[in-house]
């Protein structure tokens, strides 16, 4: 009996390690990590404005990545 | 006096001479005019992101040369266009100290119109902004971000570049896994081991065995893929490598435990593969980080150069690439330029800066006829000349080459661990191959716990113990653990090593051969005698005055003198004349003023009536033709600059001076110091001859600078070590860092080297005593599972402990 409870721990610990390293793997390759010293200051620029502003900014590259390709139609 | 905080910089001044508005103070006009610009464009914002911090006060740059960030030539060689049809420029800001300046600067590159990406990277300076051509001009981007007080250069980012990125992520991803599995793996270790002395089923042990296979698999095959890699490579140049100790270490410790894992009795030890691996691993790691900064700031000089030169032909001014500009060809410079070749003065007389060149701060003095040399400054004046030599040949451009070619020769330092493992790593392997062949032929059978194995798994299972208690754990440790605290260690006391195995090259050095300017001189000019033949407040504020309008070296270390010993105001003078490397003249209410050395009060006639020590810098100040004040200027020593002398002393270890300033000064510098050896008039070249020389005499050489002039003497060295406040050039051929100027962090790294190179060999000495005692033993077949559980930790142990000890003062 303790022994299933063990196997089922230890199961449920992996996977959920498994989780977060694939969840790491994928920030650092989308280059989040690459810049230590501005990710570790990240966290001082959260107010409700620099977190629209990072809204916009995302918006601004999809929408004019759009007309060009309206236009080249 | 009273000291009040600017507005914008928050550095503190005098406050008579901050600029009032109303509440708010400013240091300068830059101050101001950013201020006001970032409250109109409500990014005001930035001072609370800035905090209690101070920052610089903005650059000023002049926007004259707008114009060559347009031209074709210029977008042609530093733009790209990205396949949605945008153009894309990497660039490297100057003035970037805080994450403020980031925001400050990503902010407004994003409230621009047409700008669609724009990243900075704040570790390199380097941003990569790719905007609409159609609607934005790259000379705007420049505009906007000097407005706000930065400036930013073009780089050409280079194959080189990505490549390291792209490996710095990689190793990161791999440690990072590595890490995970290991830290997972010792969480299981404790209760393995808890259940060892305590009892435990042998369903769960299994159990426990099986979790950790998951994890340490990853682990050797795809962390520790790196070492295979440089094992495969090595025995390719047939050399037996550390790689390959380690490899082969850790593959046979997870084979042996696979053994473990599928029935044979014992004890696995999938935490030591893991561990093994993910400690080397990072120290591998540091070392690809040192390539990727040493790229960087390779970008940031290549940036600085100019591109483009103005050349006259028949009377006609035209812009051409640097490249194209033939031998022959009229060139002409403007005030604060950058000498882009070599050339011949054919008119105008200027003072050059060739401090990149000497390490001298002091201008020198040029007229027509006289050579002039590229990567100088033109301070004063604008010049025509002749170009004598093509880029490629140019000084500057040579002594990059010169730089590379001494950097690829570079010799690789065999250290002290990689010799012991090679040797340790080939008899282990032979040893481990004779068990085998001796138990399989003799049949034997000592051990008491193999059950149900055949003879041959018999053989392999001992003689891959011999491999596992032997290698991996002390000795592939012992120099990683050691290096990495004393790495750490130096780190803290400002010193960045790119490569842990200098910390040996410098506890074995028998020379440090030191530059002089810079190094273990402040490198700035000091007043170092005064004499006044009129004090009244309204001499001191005409020289006061004078002073403020010149920004030539000279004149800035006579205003701080000025303004450390008196009260002063600033008067209006009319009439202010540069006179080139003389001095100022200038006029207050019809009364002649003049400042400077002694060749200006002859040009003006005045009749010298003191006595002048010409071997030093000079600043006279006359009024109406009578000399007021007489000043000597000196470079001095650095603070620690004697206590480091004398502990080299102490130590045994040569100090020698090397200079491109004249003998006489060379000669009291050294003098004071106590240096015997010392050498004066040295060109770059000359320097790292000098070095050269002293290895093959059988030297291990220290080379301590900080000056372009220096870069090729520090390549050519065993061990570089560049101040902080080097020349990029500088720290990029360095192999050491000191992140502050300071000669007391150079005594650290002595110190701290030497301990560290002790724990080393203390550490190899132990690993080494410890496998005589067990590799015998497990050769006869008696490793019984307590016997290795116990001196597999313990071993680890040990190594890592007295490692530890070298944070201990």
């Amino acid at each position: 009996m303790i022994d299933d409870t063990l196997f089922f721990m230890l199961v449920v610990g992996l996977i959920i390690s498994a989780g977060m390293l694939f969840l790491f793997i994928w920030a650092a390759k989308s280059g989040q990590f690459d810049d230590a010293s501005k990710m570790t200051n990240g966290m001082l620029f959260d107010s409700v404005e620099d977190l629209n502003d990072a809204i916009k900014k995302e918006k601004s590259i999809k929408e004019s990545k759009k007309d060009i390709k309206k236009e080249d139609k | 006096m009273i000291k009040i905080e600017c507005n914008h910089c928050h550095l503190s001044f005098d406050e008579k001479i901050m600029i009032k508005e109303n509440d708010l103070n400013f240091c300068c006009g830059g101050c101001q005019s950013v201020y006001h610009i970032l409250k109109s464009e409500n990014l005001d914002s930035f001072y609370e992101k800035l905090g209690n911090k101070t920052i610089k006060a903005p650059l000023q740059v002049s926007n004259d040369d707008l114009s060559k960030f347009d031209s074709e030539n210029f977008l042609n060689s530093y733009t790209t266009i990205t396949k949605d049809g945008f153009v894309q420029i990497d660039l490297i800001l100057e003035g970037i100290h805080c994450a403020a300046c980031v925001w400050l600067n990503e902010k407004v590159l994003y409230d621009t119109k047409g700008v669609i990406e724009a990243n900075i990277n704040f570790t390199t300076n380097k941003a990569r902004v790719v905007f609409n051509s159609d609607i934005l001009k790259l000379s705007d981007i420049i505009k906007k971000i000097r407005s706000v007080g930065y400036n930013a250069y073009a780089y050409d980012s280079s194959i080189a570049d990505k490549e390291a990125s792209k490996a710095k992520q990689d190793y990161f991803v791999r440690i990072m896994v590595a890490v995970v599995c290991t830290m997972n793996i010792m969480m299981l270790s404790v209760a393995k081991y808890t259940g060892f002395f305590t009892g435990m089923s042998i369903e769960v042990k299994n159990m426990i065995h099986l979790a950790e296979f998951i994890l340490a698999t990853p682990v050797l095959f795809f962390s520790g893929f790196v070492f295979y890699k440089g094992a495969y490579f090595g025995l390719k140049n047939r050399i037996v490598n550390m790689d390959l100790l380690v490899s082969s270490g850790a593959t046979m410790t997870y084979v042996y435990s696979l053994f473990v894992l599928f029935g044979a009795k014992g004890e696995s030890y999938f935490d030591s593969v893991a561990m093994i691996i993910t400690f080397v691993l990072i120290g591998k790691y540091l070392e690809v980080i040192g390539k990727k900064s040493a790229i960087d700031t390779l970008d940031k000089i290549k940036s600085t150069l100019p591109l483009e030169a103005i050349v006259v032909k028949d009377g006609k001014k035209e812009t051409k690439a640097l490249n194209l500009v033939q031998v022959g060809d009229l060139i002409e410079l403007k005030i604060g330029e950058k000498v882009p070749v070599d050339g011949k003065i054919i008119s105008g007389n200027a003072s050059f800066d060739e401090s990149s060149l000497t390490g001298e701060s002091i201008p020198v003095y040029k007229k027509t006829g006289d050579n002039i040399f590229s990567g100088t400054v033109i301070l004063d004046s604008t010049i025509l000349f002749e170009v004598v030599k093509d880029f490629k040949n140019s000084t500057f451009s040579s002594i990059v080459t010169l730089l590379e070619d001494s950097l690829n020769s570079k010799p690789k330092i065999q250290t002290l661990a990689n010799k012991i493992s090679r040797r340790f790593s080939l008899i282990i392997l032979s040893i481990a191959f004779i068990t085998f062949l001796v138990w399989y032929y003799f049949g034997l059978d000592l051990g008491f716990y193999f059950e149900g194995v055949n003879q041959f798994e018999r053989s392999f299972i001992t003689a891959i113990s011999v491999v596992v208690i032997a290698c991996p754990c002390a000795l592939a440790l012992a120099t990683p653990m050691a290096s990495l605290v004393g790495i750490s260690e130096l780190a803290k006391k400002s010193l960045l090593f790119k490569e842990a195995k200098f910390i040996e090259t410098i506890a074995n050095a028998t020379t440090v051969v030191f530059d002089k300017t810079g190094t273990l001189t402040k490198g700035e000019l000091e007043v170092s005698f005064v004499e006044f033949f009129n004090k009244d407040e309204r001499s001191i504020n005409l020289l006061y005055s004078l002073l403020d309008s010149s920004n030539h070296p000279v004149s800035i270390a006579v205003k701080r003198y000025i303004k450390e010993n008196f009260e002063v105001s600033n008067v209006s003078l009319e009439d202010i004349k540069n006179i080139e490397a003389k001095g100022l003249s200038a006029r207050y209410e019809n009364i002649e003023i003049l400042g400077g050395n002694e060749a200006l009060l002859k040009e003006f006639d005045v009749k010298i009536n003191i006595h002048l020590n010409s071997k030093f810098t000079q600043y006279l100040f006359c009024i109406d033709k009578k000399i007021v004040a007489n000043f000597e200027l000196k470079d001095e020593l650095k603070d620690d600059a004697k206590e480091l002398i004398e502990y080299l002393k102490e130590q045994n270890i040569e100090s020698i001076m090397l200079t491109g300033d004249n003998n006489f000064v060379a000669s009291s510098i050294a003098k004071e110091l106590e240096i015997s050896n010392y050498k004066a008039n040295l060109t770059p070249k000359d320097k790292a001859d000098f070095i050269k020389d002293l290895k093959n005499s059988g030297k291990t050489v220290v080379m301590v600078g900080d000056g372009v002039n220096d870069s090729v003497a520090l390549a050519s060295s065993d061990v570089a070590i560049a101040m902080g406040n080097s020349a990029d050039i500088s720290m990029m051929v360095s192999d050491v860092v000191m992140l502050n100027s300071k000669l007391k962090s150079l005594k650290d790294a002595f110190i701290i080297s030497k301990k560290t190179y002790k724990h080393i060999k203390q550490n190899l000495a132990f690993s080494l005593i410890y496998n005589t005692i067990t590799i015998p033993i497990a050769a006869a077949g008696f490793i019984i599972p307590l016997f290795a559980a116990l001196s597999m930790s313990l071993s680890s142990l040990v190594v890592v402990l007295n490692s530890l000890r070298i944070k201990i003062k």
